[in-house]
Formats: structure tokens, C-alpha cells, sequence
């Protein structure tokens, strides 16, 4: 069996300056998970798709503790479903796949998903907490409205973390002298790009919000920020998945999510 | 057997050719760096002369990554409103062989380390050489890093560490530090269209200004100075540490000060600032160097107070570079006797002296004192500033003062004694060589 660590190598400045190129936080935090939930005599591989410089990324996992190293060449612009894709032929029959769950260019964090769809196994994403035991680990999902939801995963999953989980480990020196010489496996991945219509700088949506209520400015701000309020949104009910998903729908259009 | 042959310790311009040099020679070389990529520190602004790179880069001109090359020198000195400016242009300095260039340093050292990787040397980044490793009878044998399992051991170290060297210091080879053989150098780096750097300063293409500044520096003994680069100017002051502290200015303020002197002002208008940066400079030349040499370990660059602060030249990258190579030199050739004594190593020491790297310290040494002299600060300044002012100004129907009372009367206005006057003269001239 082997676990994945999956890293999205990131060039942040419009020049393509690799010397500030590098992975999140959070695919730190998954590397780390990776080297932390790997079992006696299981394989860890660290995978990355991207050009050629983003084997730096790969050398650094190396000298951290993977086993094996694999960079997908492919253009930074196809889709993070053809990345999924490309990434699901290196992670068939993983025990455990580790994503970030967000990308230093402000990913969608929508790869992991797609990731757990085409290898078809479980998924929990969005992990705050992770506590890895022999038989099955437990791990913690930020939901909306501070809820957070526990779950128990025992079989192959896709698993993706915050950047506050966990602190890479620090690369032993010999392990950094040793990574500089060693074979990082590259596969083509897909070629077709998805064609960019429009690149503008990311603005969040703007949501019309009513002026806070509220006699002193920590009121408005209370009122504002939903900060201390009861949650007493929330509801418990059981209905057959086609019925549950028409209550979510409704109830999200009722709090305005949706149009 | 040894991790290496030779250990360098820092990836700027002395430890890099320092790699350069051993790697070439057919050494094992291990060239650690603390920041993420060599460079990265990133406080830099000033004048490269690569000259030395001829021995190690041939035609280093094609590659090296520089901002413009410079084909006007001015020196400038500032009294509280005036400005005295003598400037040297030459074209030729802006083509092969070139002569110095305005470079920014996290693509000039990253430069350096790559040809260093091209002659073999490993580069290991992010990793702090936090002390020395020593045999029973003290000989330097590795370096201890911050990572886990961080020791290393090699038959030479080249400490390359910069100034404040700790390394230099763990081996003893600096006696006591003093505070007044350092100045603070603090610079912002202003942007503003290249168009507009052209224009104000009276160059095209990729030609560059370098101007050195006497005054101007509130009162604080030290100096100034404006370089070009492409799209930025690197504008700062440089300031003897003691008088700063004691009297308790802030280096930003004296900077801002500067910046809007009548004479500098122009030259900045509408820039933005794009960084402000400051780093210490050990500026007392040769007489604050360390030992060079010591049993397993050399010192190069700026951790040798290689750096030369003599008014008129103010250069340090090269004598890094070139103490460097010849410590690369060194060490390789130790290795290769097997035998890495003080005095088997003395042969970097040897060629210190015989070459320009000692040679101009040695001649220079009084400059620096001088320079930084309260008179030459406080009073020189003014006195000068107000003899041109004198000699330009045009009081018809009055007659036009002599040139000999104008200076008697301003030397006398400034608090100068004559005597004072020629003792620092024949200082300066002795100094100057």
C-alpha cells in the first residue's frame, strides 16, 4: 500500500520568478500527514504536477522522508479535473491520499474532490484536525456557522488539510544532500489547457448586507459578525436523499446563498 | 573520510567564488546558504566591479545579471541648501570590458552560486551554520547546522559569513568588537519609469549614475549616496554607529532628510518607495581585519572586514570576490597537500598581501579615520560649499574678491584652523597614495 502526498507548485509573482515559487502551507501540512500516517513498510509518494521547476518542491519532500518522487509534466493551465485525473493514475490503490485545501494562487480546492470521484473512494476535506491512530483515524471538517463535524475514516479516502494543521517537519541535512541527486519520476499528464476568457485580479462576490442594529459599536459589530449569537439555525432532519437534497436547496435560497 | 573537501559558509559574492574556485580545482565543495535562495537577504544597493570575475567567468559581462553599467561618477558635497558636484562621465564604461555596474544582489549572487553548482560545488539552502566543529587540538574540521543531523565535516571551512561573522569570532580570530569600526548603511529603493531615471540623469539604455555624497547626513558622521538601477534608484546613507546612537536619530528620518535636499529632491521626485532596507557595514578597513587563517578555516569577504570605505572608493563585492577565489584557491590546494595547518594555508594570506585586496587597505588604512572625522563632517561641508558659493556669485557694482581671502574668510567662518586644514590635507594626500 502506499500514501500520496499531493503538491501544488505555485510561481506567485506575474514574472514567473521561481526563486518565490513553492507550496502552500496546507500541502505542507498534507506532506507531513502523509510521512506521519504511513505505516511500516508502506510507500510514500510525493506527487506534483507542473514544469520542471516544481521538482524543487519534489526534492524538499525527499529530503523530508518520501520514497518515492513523481512530477507530472503538464501545463499550469488545464483544469484541476484533468489534474485530478492525472493524479488518480499515479494514486490508484492508495491507502491514503493527502491534499491541501487551498493552493498558494488561491485554489478553489476544488482538485481533491475531483481526486476522490476518479479514484473512487472516500473523501473528507477541509480537515482542521487529524488524529491518526493505528486502526482508523479521526479527523475534524470546518462546516459553516463555527460547526465542525467529526468523522472516522478507516478505509482509502482523500483527505485535505488546513495549513494550521500540521508543521512540516524540518529536512534532515543529509537528507537535503542526499534529494539533490535523486530520481524524480515524471509522466506526461494532459495537454488540453483551459482556455483563459477573462483575468481579472480575484475580488470576492459582494453580498448586501443590512447596516448593523445595535446601540454601542460593539453591538453593531456583535450584530454584524454574528459573533456570540445562538446558532439556532440549525435542524435535524431525517428524509430520503432526493427529498434532503430539495430541503438543502430550499434552505439555502431561505438564508440567501442561492438566487 | 571528510563529508567534503572544502565547506563555504554563505552563498553571497566571496563565498560563491570561494565554491567556484575549490569546485574547479577538483575538490569536493559544499556551498551553505541560510536564505532560501542566495541573495535573498536582498539589502543591497550599490556599484559592482566585476573586474576580478575576468580569472573566473570569462566574458562574465554576457551573462551576469546587472542593473546598468556605470559611465557617471559624482561625488557631491552638500552643505544645509547648497551642492558641489564633481562628475566624471566615460561611455566607454558602458561597453566590453565594462567597468562597474549597479546590480540588484538576489540575481547577481544567484548568478554567482549557479556557476558554482556549474563547477560542481553542491549549494544547500535554508540551512544556518549555527557553529564550528574542532578536532582535540582545536583545528577547525566541519561546521554544525541548524537542520537535524546537521553536522558536517570537511578539511577546510571558508567562513564567508558575512559581517559580524560568528564564525570568524567562535575561532577566535577577531579580538574585541568595536562598535566605532562599524557604520549603518540604510537605503530605500525608489521606483520610477526608466524613462525618467534617463532623463534626470542624463543617460539612455542601460547606462547607470553612481553618486557618492559628503554631508547630507544630518550632523551624523557618514555619507550618502544615489545609484541607478533599470526601473528603481537605490538611495541611502551610511552611518558611523556610534554618533548615530549618541545622537539619537533615527536613520529613516536622516534619509527622508536627504531626500528632499534641493539637489537630491529632483532626482526622486514621484518615486515610490519600494523598499527600505539596512545592514551593517564594517567600514574601519584594515585596521579592524581579523586573522585570516587559522588551522582548517579561512575567512573571505565581508567576515574579513573586506570592505573598503575610502571616501572616494567605496567598493566591497569585489575584494569579497576576490578574497574568495584566492581563499578557494587556497583550500584546494591545502587539500590536495594534505595538509591544512596554518601555515599550509597561509598561502590565501600570502597572496592577500601580494594583491590589490591588502595592497589598497594597506595604503588606504588612514582614509577611512579620515572621512569619518568630525571636520571632514561637520565643518569641511560648509567651508567648501560656501568658497564655490563665493567664487560663482556675482556682486556687481562690488568687485570680485580674491580666491585667497574668500577661502581665508570662509575657513575662518567655519571654525577651521589653518593648521587643522593642512594636517588633514597632507592626510588625505599621504592617505590617498
Amino acid at each position: 500500500m502506499t500514501v500520496i502526498a499531493c503538491l501544488k507548485w505555485v510561481t506567485p509573482r506575474a514574472d514567473d520568478d521561481d526563486r518565490f515559487a513553492g507550496i502552500s502551507a496546507a500541502d505542507q501540512s498534507a506532506l507531513e500527514f502523509a510521512l506521519l500516517s504511513a505505516q511500516p513498510g508502506e510507500d510514500v509518494v510525493a506527487v506534483c504536477a507542473g514544469p520542471s521547476g516544481a521538482e524543487r518542491a519534489l526534492r524538499d519532500a525527499i529530503a523530508c522522508g518520501v520514497t518515492r518522487a513523481v512530477r507530472i509534466d503538464l501545463d499550469p493551465r488545464v483544469s484541476s479535473l484533468a489534474v485530478a485525473s492525472a493524479v488518480a493514475s499515479v494514486a490508484t490503490g492508495a491507502r491514503l491520499v493527502w491534499c491541501g485545501d487551498y493552493s498558494l494562487d488561491r485554489g478553489t480546492g476544488s482538485m481533491p474532490g475531483f481526486l476522490a470521484a476518479r479514484l473512487g473512494i472516500g473523501q473528507a476535506l477541509g480537515l482542521i484536525d487529524v488524529t491518526i491512530a493505528d486502526d482508523a483515524m479521526t479527523v475534524v471538517r470546518r462546516l459553516d456557522g463555527a460547526r465542525r463535524e467529526i468523522v472516522r475514516v478507516s478505509g482509502p479516502a482523500v483527505l485535505s488539510v488546513e495549513g494550521s494543521t500540521a508543521r512540516l517537519r524540518r529536512a534532515s541535512l543529509r537528507g537535503v544532500l542526499a534529494a539533490d541527486t535523486a530520481t524524480i519520476d515524471v509522466i506526461t499528464g494532459p495537454s488540453s489547457v483551459v482556455d483563459t476568457v477573462d483575468e481579472k485580479p480575484f475580488r470576492p462576490r459582494a453580498r448586501a448586507l443590512a447596516a448593523p442594529v445595535g446601540a454601542s459599536a460593539l453591538d453593531r459589530v456583535r450584530s454584524l459578525t454574528d459573533a456570540g449569537a445562538a446558532t439556532g439555525r440549525s435542524e435535524t432532519v431525517v428524509l430520503d436523499p432526493p427529498a434532503a437534497a430539495a430541503r438543502i436547496v430550499s434552505t439555502l435560497r431561505e438564508w440567501g446563498y442561492l438566487g | 573520510m571528510s563529508d567534503a573537501d572544502v565547506i563555504v559558509v554563505g552563498a553571497g559574492p566571496a563565498g560563491s567564488c570561494a565554491a567556484i574556485a575549490a569546485a574547479r580545482a577538483g575538490r569536493r565543495v559544499i556551498l551553505i546558504e541560510r536564505g532560501p535562495f542566495p541573495g535573498s537577504k536582498n539589502m543591497y544597493g550599490g556599484v559592482v566591479y566585476p573586474r576580478i570575475l575576468d580569472e573566473l567567468v570569462p566574458r562574465w559581462w554576457e551573462t551576469a545579471p546587472i542593473q546598468r553599467w556605470v559611465v557617471r561618477r559624482s561625488t557631491m558635497v552638500l552643505s544645509e541648501t547648497g551642492a558641489l558636484t564633481v562628475d566624471y562621465r566615460s561611455n566607454a564604461w558602458g561597453e566590453p570590458p565594462y567597468n562597474g555596474a549597479t546590480a540588484y544582489r538576489p540575481d547577481f549572487d544567484e548568478w554567482l552560486s549557479r556557476q558554482a553548482v556549474a563547477a560542481g560545488a553542491q549549494l544547500v539552502t535554508s540551512t544556518t551554520v549555527t557553529g564550528l566543529l574542532r578536532d582535540a587540538s582545536g583545528r577547525v574540521t566541519g561546521v554544525r547546522t541548524d537542520r537535524p543531523d546537521g553536522d558536517l565535516t570537511a578539511s577546510v571551512v571558508i567562513a564567508c559569513d558575512g559581517v559580524n561573522s560568528f564564525l570568524a569570532k567562535e575561532a577566535g580570530l577577531y579580538t574585541a568588537t568595536d562598535p566605532s569600526n562599524f557604520t549603518l548603511g540604510a537605503k530605500e529603493t525608489l521606483a520610477l519609469p526608466k524613462h525618467v531615471i534617463d532623463e534626470r540623469f542624463g543617460v539612455r539604455d542601460d547606462q547607470g549614475v553612481d553618486i557618492e555624497i559628503l554631508g547630507g547626513t544630518s550632523g551624523v558622521n557618514g555619507g550618502g549616496f544615489v545609484y541607478t538601477n533599470l526601473d528603481t534608484i537605490a538611495l541611502g546613507v551610511v552611518l558611523k554607529l556610534p554618533k548615530l546612537a549618541a545622537q539619537k536619530k533615527r536613520p529613516e528620518e536622516i534619509i527622508a532628510t536627504l531626500k528632499a535636499h534641493p539637489a537630491i529632491a529632483p532626482l526622486i521626485e514621484g518615486a515610490e518607495v519600494k523598499e527600505y532596507s539596512a545592514h551593517v557595514i564594517p567600514e574601519a578597513g584594515y585596521s579592524m581585519m581579523p586573522t585570516m587563517v587559522t588551522d582548517g578555516m579561512l575567512v573571505a569577504g565581508d567576515a574579513a572586514a573586506l570592505c573598503l570605505a575610502a571616501g572616494i572608493w567605496l567598493e566591497g563585492v569585489n575584494f569579497a570576490m576576490a578574497s574568495g577565489m584566492y581563499a578557494g584557491d587556497a583550500a584546494a590546494a591545502a587539500v590536495a597537500r594534505n595538509d591544512v595547518s596554518t601555515k599550509s594555508l597561509s598561502a590565501y594570506s600570502d597572496r592577500l598581501n601580494a594583491t590589490f585586496v591588502l595592497r589598497d587597505h594597506k595604503k588606504l588604512r588612514k582614509v577611512p579615520g579620515l572621512v569619518l572625522s568630525d571636520r571632514v563632517q561637520q565643518k569641511y561641508p560648509a567651508f567648501v560649499t560656501s568658497v564655490v558659493e563665493r567664487v560663482f556669485r556675482v556682486d556687481n557694482p562690488q568687485p570680485k574678491p580674491g580666491l585667497r581671502r574668500i577661502v581665508r574668510e570662509e575657513r575662518k567662518r567655519a571654525g577651521i584652523k589653518l593648521s587643522q586644514l593642512i594636517r588633514d590635507g597632507w592626510t588625505g594626500l599621504r592617505g590617498f597614495g
